[in-house]
């Protein structure tokens, strides 16, 4: 069975989606601070309806929110999401040598960040580039020399 | 590389949003276009010279380097 979410909706939905899954992760935990569930919903409800209006603008951010973006806008946001890839490894490199250094208990949970994150790219690689380089024909088939380190 | 988009379009009496429409993009892809800023993918350059009516290399000079990415 396929499920079609209006554009428009995608991605209101996945931030209302993330912030009701956070929610549900408080109230399992429960204890004290099962309250905290309260506070991302009242956090992330407001949001969800901002980007849902943000989604009916005739802009750029209006477009990625309302998941209609053309080919300029998609390469925005494939840009934006590389750096943000490239941000979280870094943060997750500090913070596990951070962590390793002062003797913390989080370290675990930084390299597996990291981990995943290089995973991730080597993932990327594979999907999107070096898998469909394709075989050299004519002139340049057998050609297998070394690239000329310097050039 | 210099364009001439905004030439061809302003010729034809045309807005942004017109020219938007037309080629299937945002008016503020248009407009990144126009100014240089975003360089289009081969179909859309083609798509944009052939609504025009103009052989691409007219439309696109590579030469130029004055604006563009």
């Amino acid at each position: 069975v396929k499920i079609s979410v209006p554009a428009r909706l995608r991605v209101p939905l996945a931030y209302g989606l993330a912030g009701a899954i956070l929610a549900a992760a408080w109230l399992v935990r429960g204890g004290a601070t099962w309250w905290f569930a309260i506070i991302v919903v009242v956090s992330v409800a407001p949001r969800v309806f901002v980007v849902y209006r943000r989604g009916g603008r005739d802009s750029d951010e209006g477009a990625l929110a309302g998941s209609r973006v053309d080919e300029r806008q998609q390469e925005i946001r494939v840009r934006a999401q590389a750096l943000t890839g490239i941000v979280t490894m870094i943060a997750a490199f500090v913070g596990l040598t951070v962590e390793i250094a002062i003797k913390g208990p989080a370290w675990w949970a930084f390299l597996v960040i990291f981990a995943v994150g290089a995973l991730g790219y080597v993932f990327g690689l594979q999907q999107y580039g070096t898998a469909g380089e394709g075989v050299p024909d004519g002139e340049d088939a057998g050609d297998d020399e070394p690239f000329p380190v310097g050039r | 590389m210099r364009n001439r988009v905004r030439e061809q379009r302003a010729q034809r009496g045309l807005s942004q949003a017109d020219l938007a429409a037309a080629l299937g993009v945002s008016r503020q892809t248009v407009i990144s276009i126009e100014n240089g800023r975003y360089l289009p993918s081969l179909p859309l350059a083609f798509r944009i010279a052939r609504f025009f009516e103009v052989p691409v290399d007219k439309m696109f000079d590579p030469d130029d380097e004055e604006a563009g990415t």
